[in-house]
């Protein structure tokens, strides 16, 4: 019987659609994947679900090893610290401060950075060399560095470290943005539309836009593993958060005094936040692999 | 090459110009008074002041005041810092070498352990090898600087009791500053304990260094594998293997030095995040290096400080940027003449 439908599938996947099921090829990347959700609820909500109050002390209970240890309490699965703080809800609620606020980091500098980077890639002549070389300025000088004199103009805290790092990460969002949209100029399928009569607005909305946003997805996520680095560095430095605040960071450097003592609470931080890079890494590694995948394919 | 090296000056000089500007500029942005923050006399009476203001122009406009910093600073005059009271440019001359020592070697481990494992991992692509490199590349460059040098100083200083903590090199050596690098003013020192000085700074330099290196090695790998693959790739390897080279004289004849070529590239790229590892790492290893200077200086509000550390600190990072930038000119005849700079 001769088939009616002369195409092999029924329906075609939407390119959305392609990425998910290229992205979901690897298992390791989907365990990654997982955990990034997690971690996202666990952003979200944390304060709800955390067994005791990340701020709460627990005066008999000062110092507690973990519930692995001979001398350690279930109640306090992770121990506690030098306060009698549960670590372990501690490190719950430092999710909403160390990894959620890098998403919100990446995202507000992505915005900025790629509105910049496509409106300066339409300039040309003395405007542009002087945008060129002005970001080759501020990208020779180190980010942390540049994080540090915006703390220093703005003062301490931790909205003043996210607004410090949002102003580091957004010269390299404009860097990218602008390379890809000049490659993507000198492109035939540019001309087509500017020979339709189209505006540069409107070519970069409709045309070079599609084809630029997996590269800026792809710095996003090496931006955000950067961020959450940032954020902690700047917080283990006593730049960012407030002691009281359980940033995994300022936390870490809390431990320091009581290190040989206590090593859980310099451990489990750090380990938290290797966690939570090396996750965000895991899936910007696959995000970026399924593009290319789907671009070749 | 004229042409190359013509354009590297302009560029050199207009980021110098963009960034003293941004330094003036933070003067007054800055809390407190401008005049203050640029000199850095904090307690200076109200004649004092007028003297001041007459040699920074502060009464004049904003181009004026900017061509008085520009002065001050070309004689070497960066204020005095707040906290100390003492010339900012000596404090710096006095830290600068102990970061441009460190971030240096840090930079030479990174190279030498970070570039072959990427082609070891190249020439394995999609083998066992490949895979467990990558793996452990990922964690590498995932992996928070300050907890790293946290646990190194438990297991080998504290628990094996290998090396040093803290500090350049033993209080009980006394080494003449000449340069302010170490090695080379131990080395230029004629003291019969010379080499157990050099033994003892170099325990001293170890444990911080591979710590600042490890992030830019897991990217030197990558970037090494990258473009190894790349190399491997081309048509001219085909053609040497078409000619009957062996599998390992391609590889050491043609493809590494190929390849080599891009890596060098991206150094001078790199060197930004390197050096923003070590301002950390000084503060774990209390290395007396310029990057713990300025993270103490925030909490002084210590703001001449502050403005001329960044002007020190970038300036070092542009100069290398710059001169990787030649060295790769200098290997690849191709890069001399693009028509674009930068």
């Amino acid at each position: 019987m001769a088939r009616e439908n002369i195409y092999q599938e029924e329906e075609f996947p939407s390119p959305l659609l392609q990425l998910w099921y290229h992205f979901k090829e690897k298992p390791f990347i989907m365990v990654a994947f997982g955990c990034f959700i997690a971690l996202i609820l666990l952003a979200l909500f944390a304060p709800f679900i955390t067994p005791f109050d990340s701020s709460q002390n627990h005066l008999d209970h000062l110092l507690l090893p973990p519930a692995w240890n001979d001398n350690g309490n279930v109640s306090y699965l992770l121990g506690t610290d030098k306060l009698g703080r549960d670590m372990l809800s501690r490190l719950m609620h430092g999710a909403s401060f160390t990894f959620g606020l890098s998403f919100f980091i990446v995202i507000v500098s992505a915005i900025i950075g790629v509105i910049i980077g496509s409106l300066s890639a339409l300039t040309s002549g003395l405007k542009s060399s002087f945008l060129n070389h002005f970001l080759d300025v501020i990208l020779s000088i180190p980010s942390l560095l540049l994080a540090i004199v915006i703390v220093a103009i703005l003062g301490t805290g931790l909205s003043n470290t996210v607004l410090a790092i949002v102003v580091v990460l957004i010269p390299q969002f404009v860097h990218i943005t602008r390379n890809e949209v000049k490659k993507e100029f000198s492109k035939d399928y540019v001309l087509v539309s500017k020979l339709d009569g189209a505006s540069s607005l409107r070519i970069l909305r409709y045309s070079i836009f599609p084809n630029i946003v997996e590269k800026i997805i792809g710095q996003a996520t090496l931006a955000q593993s950067a961020a959450i680095l940032d954020i902690a560095a700047l917080g283990f430095l006593g730049l960012g958060a407030p002691i009281p605040l359980p940033e995994w960071g300022a936390m870490l450097s809390n431990g320091i005094d009581l290190f040989y003592i206590a090593p859980w609470t310099v451990y489990f931080p750090g380990i938290a936040i290797l966690f939570a890079v090396i996750v965000t890494n895991l899936v910007g590694e696959g995000l970026r692999h399924a593009l290319k995948v789907r671009k070749t394919s | 090459m004229l042409i190359f090296t013509l354009r590297r000056i302009n560029l050199f000089i207009f980021t110098m110009l963009l960034l003293t500007l941004l330094s003036f500029s933070l003067s007054k942005l800055f809390p407190g008074d401008s005049l203050i923050n640029l000199s850095g006399q904090i307690n200076a009476t109200a004649e004092q002041r007028d003297v001041l203001a007459e040699a920074y122009s502060h009464n004049d406009s904003i181009i004026h005041q900017y061509w008085a910093y520009l002065t001050h600073l070309f004689d070497g005059d960066l204020g005095l810092s707040m906290a100390s009271h003492l010339p900012v440019s000596s404090e710096i001359m006095n830290l600068l070498p102990a970061t441009v020592e460190l971030s240096m070697v840090s930079l030479l481990i990174a190279m030498a352990i970070g570039i072959p494992v990427g082609f070891i991992a190249a020439v394995n692509h999609k083998k066992f090898t490949d895979n467990a490199i990558l793996s452990i590349a990922m964690i590498g460059y995932s992996v928070p600087v300050f907890w790293l040098g946290l646990l190194a100083i438990l297991v080998f200083s504290i628990q094996l009791g290998w090396l040093p903590s803290a500090g350049r090199i033993s209080l009980v050596y006394e080494i003449k500053a000449v340069t302010g690098i170490q090695f080379i003013d131990i080395l230029m020192s004629d003291n019969e304990y010379k080499w157990q000085a050099f033994q003892d700074a170099t325990a001293h330099i170890i444990m911080p260094a591979c710590v600042v290196a490890i992030a830019p090695m897991t990217i030197f790998i990558r970037l090494a594998r990258t473009s190894m693959m790349e190399v491997l790739d081309t048509s001219y390897i085909t053609a040497a293997k078409a000619k009957g080279l062996t599998f390992w004289q391609i590889i050491y004849r043609h493809a590494v030095r190929n390849a080599l070529i891009n890596v060098i590239r991206h150094v001078g790229l790199q060197f930004a995040n390197l050096v923003t590892l070590a301002m950390v790492t000084e503060v774990i290893f209390s290395w007396p290096g310029i990057g713990r200077w300025l993270i103490e200086s925030i909490f002084q509000r210590d703001y001449t400080a502050i403005q001329g550390g960044l002007i020190a600190l970038s300036s070092f990072i542009f100069i290398v940027h710059i001169v990787t930038d030649f060295i790769y000119a200098g290997l690849n005849p191709l890069a001399r003449d693009r028509k674009h700079g930068a």
